[in-house]
């Protein structure tokens, strides 16, 4: 059991959010299994059920397929599209208990989610203001903050004031929802991580994955994200603090809900647009209509940002088995990209290696920021190669919750799908469809 | 709060009787004395975390342009409107006290009812809106004109909870936010000083060089948010209270009581304990909104070479170069000065001398660059040419610099960040205009006001070796205005400024022809958009033809088809053209010559390189209808600032 034949990767079918499972066959009898998240956000029209009936569905596929054995599981980022699964409680059917009792070895996570900078960022901090340079405390405190704007503003798309347009309703609730917190299936990475003989491993770039030894025949290179102290370096000046801004902004939508009209009984809108103070006179009319939509604009403008920032600790991983390269890049965009391939010291051998990629899982669902273009795309040696050895893509993806067309940032990027399916070897999870019979992941083999 | 409804302004306007709202005491047909031009009002000297030794906030008194306000405060310039979209609440209408009953706590400055009271707060909104107009104005030598098509900013000061505060040219109005800051007290931006002339300046720009918020290069995207953080700190520092109070704070008790040592008042010394000291008192919170530009000011050391790295490429980085230039500019011209005021033999300096100095540096240095504004090209502007603009103004109005040396610190300060002016002439201001142009078949007066006759001026001396005016490019001239400003021999100054800008749209071989290279990226991403259109016609068009055998329809079948076809080929002709702007600027002297002209060229050099900078940091983007520019809003400028993002180039689908 040296050295995989081959690697058989299940693509799952979980609506918005992306489910993998590689299975590395070292034999008929020994196969080796590594779930790489396990989330949703959307499901399908003409789903089954929602996400708490569809979820265990797949979580009991994956323990079949795996024949109740993980070797290791790892949640590129902390978005629900992506962990959502583990989660223990009634949103996902209890989908993460299923997975837990699959006891897996080893849980990879990314840097930010080691519980210990957790445990010391739950008081805002001061990051740079007092002259210090920014801390994983200060980070993490910022990614807790993002959290509790995300709740706030879900709440507030769930029960909108009527000046909010249903446009920016809708991307607001989808963004707010995929940006909460999911305690549930935090807590479950952190049980699984640290059962008695399993390994909880918090990653950045160039870190070692612990993978080694688990995976005979296999060398696992983590690309990103970069550590604080990575990024920070490639700054010759101080700039503001990123972190202080969120985490302002998160004490505020705790303490008062991102709209005081919100519903959080803290404002209450009684009585259409005359909630509170008095009645607004003629003059002031326009200008407060006016206002109202600039506010959908900036709290949209606010969750993009934060979903961006959290899509950018994503771990990137690069899985070499023999010749063969798969790359799993979460939801990584441009930002963490951009450290592995321009600014880090060994980004020159990682151009090189990321050249020769066989398969590439692609990122952030299709998105027009995560799959760099020239930086990796245009580098990808194998796109357009004849069969056989052309280039394979898989794409977890469904259209119509992310971004619009209108913008050009709809979710998958029709100029990005069309460049896939006509230069590489497309995996769709869209084309499982969702009917009664439809299977639940596809599968693909690739020789070794 | 003390807050009034019910009747509408222009009824509340007609119980009133001259400025300040005082009611009327005699019959109108009897003389009145004449009504005072301004009004002093009493605001937040910084921001309600510079404090004075007792805890009080700083205050300053300013004179703003008096005038028959109305409740909101509603006046001729500036409405504001009291609601916040978050809250859904309006706070009504603010009835501002006239000059001497304004409450004793807003002139001491008394903490709860500064932050409490919101009627103060449209106070100091309407104030500092009000001073920068004017000093707009009184620098400029005419009235201002927003750059939408109404009289009235609107100013929300409570607009939203956000922290960002923001101009918004489709709102036409500034937005204010607030929000909870780390000690759970509730951080209002309308109340930093900075941050109101900050946005105001925003609204000025606009409505002087509407084309500034469109794609550029780097330094014109970057320009709105430095000259605007330059104003804002500069209208700090002129405030006398302010920075007697801060030089107050460093006379030690050994020396003699109100006076500094000369070690006290150097370059390094006052950077350090006047711009950085200030910047650790205002509240930290807020650096959010305003981004740290003072204490960027003091923290970024001269560097030739800084404005070529990468980091200083994003337009929010890129401004606070061009701030600590200007920043390093004021303090040299400050510690030069005030060589000349030590005491003989004592080694020492008068703390009110100090201040005054810095005071009127402040306002002059103000002057100077709001006047830049009408030296400077109407499109594609450049780090070097704002140089050039300023020195170029300062020294139309005020030859004699020997007093300040602000022309000569000016550019010493520029140059040591690596910004060299543009105009190679000696002082680095603009070249005099052609002396071989005709002015035979234009009308003076006209030529004050007219933009007919302004153009027909241009078309007049089109040829290339006069004003090299391309004839075959759409022209616009964009504004023609008459300023008076007075000059240092106490003569009045007229000066009458122009501007026009060009417009073509050319395909990528045209592009070519003309000398621009265009980027190979995006040609191709044009051909793939036109490709992409064509396809969709097909598609239409096969459903069209299809309904249209069903219908049966024969010779107008034919007909419709040449149509499409014809329509098709437009369609490709103008699918590939990427628009390139041009344009510039004409000031006339009081015999209506011209004095400057100041020009970016359609075809000009600096095209490729732009093109080049847009297109690699996604500014530029090919579509289905051609060249699509995408700026920035202001908005998104600020929040980019708040967490530092960075543009990367060809990485989006």
């Amino acid at each position: 059991m040296t050295k995989p034949k081959s690697v058989e990767i299940r693509a799952y079918q979980v609506g918005f959010g992306d489910c993998f499972l590689l299975s590395f066959v070292y034999s008929a009898r020994k196969k080796k299994h590594v779930l790489i998240d396990f989330g949703t956000t959307a499901l399908p029209k003409g789903a089954k059920g929602p996400p708490s009936k569809h979820m265990p569905d797949v979580a009991a596929d994956i323990q079949t397929a795996c024949r109740g054995k993980l070797t290791a599981v790892v949640a590129t980022h902390r978005h629900a599209d992506h962990i959502s699964g583990f989660g223990t409680d009634a949103k996902t059917g209890k989908s993460g208990a299923v997975i837990a009792a699959c006891k897996p070895d080893l849980v990879l996570q990314p840097w930010t989610e080691d519980p210990k900078a957790a445990r010391n960022a739950k008081s805002a901090t001061n990051g740079r203001a007092d002259g210090k340079s920014r801390s994983p405390k200060s980070f993490v405190a910022g990614l807790t903050a993002m959290h509790r704007i995300a709740k706030e503003i879900h709440d507030l798309a769930l029960a909108p004031p009527d000046d909010l347009s249903l446009t920016v309703t809708k991307q607001l609730r989808f963004l707010g929802e995929d940006n909460l917190s999911n305690k549930s299936a935090v807590e479950n990475l952190i049980a699984m991580g640290s059962r008695k003989g399993a390994k909880a491993v918090y990653a950045h770039h160039g870190s070692n994955a612990g993978l080694g030894k688990l995976l005979p025949g296999v060398k696992v290179r983590v690309l990103g994200p970069p550590d604080l102290t990575q990024t920070e370096k490639i700054k010759k000046m101080k700039s503001s603090d990123p972190d202080q801004f969120w985490m302002l902004l998160g004490s505020h939508a705790a303490r008062d809900g991102m709209l005081a009209a919100s519903g959080n009984g803290k404002g209450g809108k009684q009585n259409g647009r005359r909630a509170n103070g008095l009645p607004v006179p003629p003059e002031a009319r326009w200008f407060r209509d006016r206002l109202a939509s600039l506010n959908g604009e900036q709290l949209l403008e606010i969750v993009r940002q934060l979903d961006r920032q959290m899509n950018n600790t994503s771990l990137i991983l690069l899985f070499e088995v023999g010749k063969k390269k798969l790359l799993f890049p979460g939801d990584a965009q441009i930002e963490n990209w951009s450290y592995a391939l321009e600014d880090a010291k060994d980004a020159k051998h990682t151009q090189k290696l990321l050249a020769g990629v066989d398969v590439y899982k692609v990122g952030h669902h299709g998105s027009r920021n995560a799959t760099p273009k020239e930086l990796l795309w245009e580098k990808f040696t194998k796109r357009g190669a004849q069969k056989g050895k052309r280039l394979k893509t898989v794409m977890s993806t469904m259209p119509g919750k992310h971004g619009a067309t209108k913008r050009r940032t709809e979710v998958p990027r029709k100029s990005l799908r069309d460049a896939l399916a006509s230069e590489s070897d497309l995996t769709d999870t869209e084309t499982l469809g969702f009917a009664a019979k439809s299977p639940l992941c596809h599968t693909l083999v690739i020789p070794i | 709060m003390p807050l009034r409804n019910g009747k509408s302004p222009a009824n509340r306007r007609s119980t009133k009787n001259g400025a300040n709202g005082r009611r009327a005491s005699h019959p109108p047909s009897i003389a009145k004395a004449a009504l005072p031009a301004t009004r002093g009002m009493w605001v937040v000297a910084q921001d309600p975390g510079v404090r004075r030794a007792d805890g009080s906030i700083l205050m300053a008194k300013i004179q703003v342009p008096a005038e028959d306000l109305a409740a909101g405060p509603m006046g001729y310039r500036v409405q504001v409107v009291d609601y916040d979209t978050s809250a859904q609440t309006y706070h009504g209408r603010h009835d501002l006290p006239d000059e001497h009953g304004q409450p004793k706590a807003w002139a001491k400055g008394v903490p709860k009812r500064i932050l409490s009271d919101y009627r103060f707060h449209a106070q100091n909104v309407y104030a500092l809106v009000m001073k920068t107009l004017a000093r707009f104005e009184y620098a400029l030598g005419r009235r201002i004109g927003w750059s939408f098509d109404v009289h009235q900013l609107k100013v929300a000061p409570h607009g939203m909870m956000d922290a960002n505060a923001f101009y918004s040219p489709d709102e036409e109005g500034l937005v204010f936010g607030y929000f909870p800051g780390q000690g759970g007290k509730t951080v209002y931006t309308c109340l930093s000083h900075d941050v109101v002339v900050h946005e105001t300046s925003h609204a000025l720009v606009d409505a002087l060089r509407e084309r500034y918020l469109d794609p550029s290069g780097p330094d014109q995207a970057a320009f709105h948010e430095g000259f605007a953080d330059v104003i804002a700190l500069l209208s700090v520092f002129t405030q006398l209270e302010l920075v007697a109070e801060l030089l107050s704070r460093l006379a030690r008790k050994k020396k003699p009581h109100g006076f500094l040592a000369d070690e006290e008042v150097s370059a390094k010394s006052l950077g350090q304990s006047i711009l950085f000291g200030l910047a650790e008192e205002m509240g930290a919170e807020i650096d959010v909104t305003r981004g740290e530009a003072l204490r960027r000011s003091v923290e970024l050391k001269p560097n030739r070479d800084l404005l070529s790295t990468q980091e200083f490429i994003e337009p929010h980085r890129r401004g606070e170069v061009l701030v600590a230039a200007v920043m390093k500019g004021f303090l040299d011209v400050w510690t030069a000065r005030l060589e000349h005021s030590k005491i003989r033999g004592q080694k020492l300096h008068s703390v009110t001398r100090v201040a005054e100095e810095g005071a009127d540096i402040a306002a002059c240095l103000s002057t100077m660059w709001i006047r830049a504004l009408d030296y400077m090209p109407p499109v594609h502007l450049t780090f070097g040419d704002a140089l050039s603009a300023a020195l170029t103004a300062d020294l139309e109005v005020r030859p004699d610099d020997t007093r300040y040396e602000l022309r000569k610190h000016m550019l010493a300060a520029f140059r040591s960040f690596g910004i060299a002016p543009s105009s190679g002439e000696p002082g680095g201001v603009w070249r005099k205009a052609p002396g071989n142009l005709s002015y035979d078949r234009v009308r003076f007066d006209a030529m004050r006001t007219d933009e007919e006759e302004v153009f027909r001026f241009l078309w007049e001396n089109r040829g290339p070796k006069r004003l090299n005016l391309r004839s075959d490019i759409y022209t616009k001239v964009l504004s023609v205005r008459p300023c008076v400003r007075l000059g240092g021999d106490g003569f009045v100054l007229r000066e009458t400024v122009a501007e026009y800008y060009q417009v073509a749209y050319f395909t990528t071989k045209e592009l070519r022809a003309r000398g621009i290279d265009v980027p190979q990226g995006y040609v191709d991403a044009l051909e793939r958009a036109k490709k992409e259109k064509q396809n969709r016609r097909k598609r239409q068009l096969g459903n069209g033809a299809a309904a249209t055998e069903a219908g049966g329809a024969g010779a107008e079948g034919d007909a419709a088809d040449e149509a499409r076809a014809e329509d098709e080929a437009r369609a490709d002709e103008k699918e590939l053209t990427t628009p390139i702007y041009g344009g510039g600027v004409l000031i006339f002297d009081e015999y209506g010559k011209l004095k400057y002209y100041v020009t970016n060229d359609v075809l000009g050099d600096l095209q490729s390189v732009r093109l080049q900078y847009l297109w690699e940091y996604g500014y530029l983007e090919a579509g289905r209808n051609g060249a699509h520019f995408s700026g920035e809003r202001l908005a998104a400028l600020h929040r980019q600032r708040a967490i530092d993002s960075r543009h990367f180039s060809g990485h989006g689908w």
